[in-house]
């Protein structure tokens, strides 16, 4: 019931607006914004190549949950890393990096303005020196339309975590890309 | 008879970072960061061996009892990666405190879930 109430309070009054328009480059240098992502559900995940543990953790946390929600839902989900630093994390970089984690992980980077912009969209603390902390480590979790649907904590398991993603779509009453 | 190697401390340092196609530095690779990481254990298990948490504070002492560990700990992992674990060790370190002080006085532990597990307000009508 509590999944039912959150998908349907995500367009209500009040809610926080998390996500929204933006255009970015791919780890093949190709132009990604907001309407590619529409479709399928996006596990949206922000941190930096050169992050010392948190990020390389919940990359593989994320290739979990991608392959379970694969075997059951099909290829309905993208999942995304957004980088925060673009000073270092050029679309080569992001490319060599995420190999390691899942084929289908898609990495965005982009200007300064451009990361800027997409952090703050998503309400993502975003700082240029390049050594700071990654100021977020969840996970956010959209519907194909484009809206906020639920943000997973570093506390969840894959397990749980792909639970709460199969179940969302189980409840998805519109369209669904499968390709 | 071939030896078994087994600490970080006989491996070669990982090579310096290579340039990317566009000419960025490639981040660690898994292989580097895993190296990095038994490097940072080994020198944090010689630190709980001698009762140090603040090995930044406590220089001299950690100097003495874990310099090689140290060595180590910097040879195979970036810089700004030590300090940021050394840092994080003492942050740990204290939040565990700070939670065993509340549960010695009765607090109730809580699921960290975020917030959008749970809605705080009725749904809105459609």
């Amino acid at each position: 019931m509590a999944r039912k109430r959150i998908a349907e309070t995500t367009k209500g009054i009040g809610r926080p607006k998390v996500g929204g328009q933006f255009e970015l480059i791919d780890q093949n240098g190709q132009r990604f914004t907001d309407e590619d992502m529409k479709g399928k559900y996006a596990l949206v995940y922000f941190g930096f190549t050169h992050c010392p543990d948190i990020c390389p953790e919940e990359l593989d946390k994320m290739a979990g949950m991608i392959d379970i929600v694969q075997k059951t839902n099909g290829n309905v989900v993208r999942p995304i890393f957004i980088i925060c630093d673009p000073a270092r994390d050029t679309p080569a970089v992001m490319k060599t990096y995420l190999k390691e984690f899942h084929p289908a992980l898609i990495g965005l980077t982009g200007t300064w303005e451009q990361v800027k912009s997409v952090c703050k969209a998503y309400r993502v603390y975003f700082s240029t020196p390049p050594d700071v902390q990654p100021g977020q480590d969840y996970l956010v979790d959209h519907n194909p339309d484009g809206d906020f649907v639920e943000a997973i904590g570093r506390n969840f398991t894959v397990e749980r975590a792909a639970r709460v993603i199969n179940e969302h779509i189980g409840d998805w009453r519109g369209k669904l890309d499968k390709e | 008879m071939g030896w078994l190697s087994s600490s970080p401390a006989v491996d070669a340092a990982p090579a310096a970072p290579k340039a990317s196609a566009d000419g960025a530095f490639e981040a660690p690779d898994r292989n580097a960061r895993a190296h990095c990481w038994e490097a940072r254990d080994a020198y944090f298990h010689c630190l709980d061996r001698n009762a140090i948490i603040d090995s930044v504070k406590a220089a001299s002492l950690a100097e003495e009892r874990c310099g090689k560990e140290d060595v180590q700990f910097k040879t195979n992992c970036a810089s700004s990666w030590v300090q940021y674990f050394k840092k994080r060790r003492v942050v740990e370190y204290q939040r565990d405190q700070t939670l065993k002080k509340l549960e010695a006085e009765g607090a109730q532990k809580m699921d960290g879930a975020l917030p959008g597990g749970a809605p705080a307000s009725p749904p809105a009508a459609r």
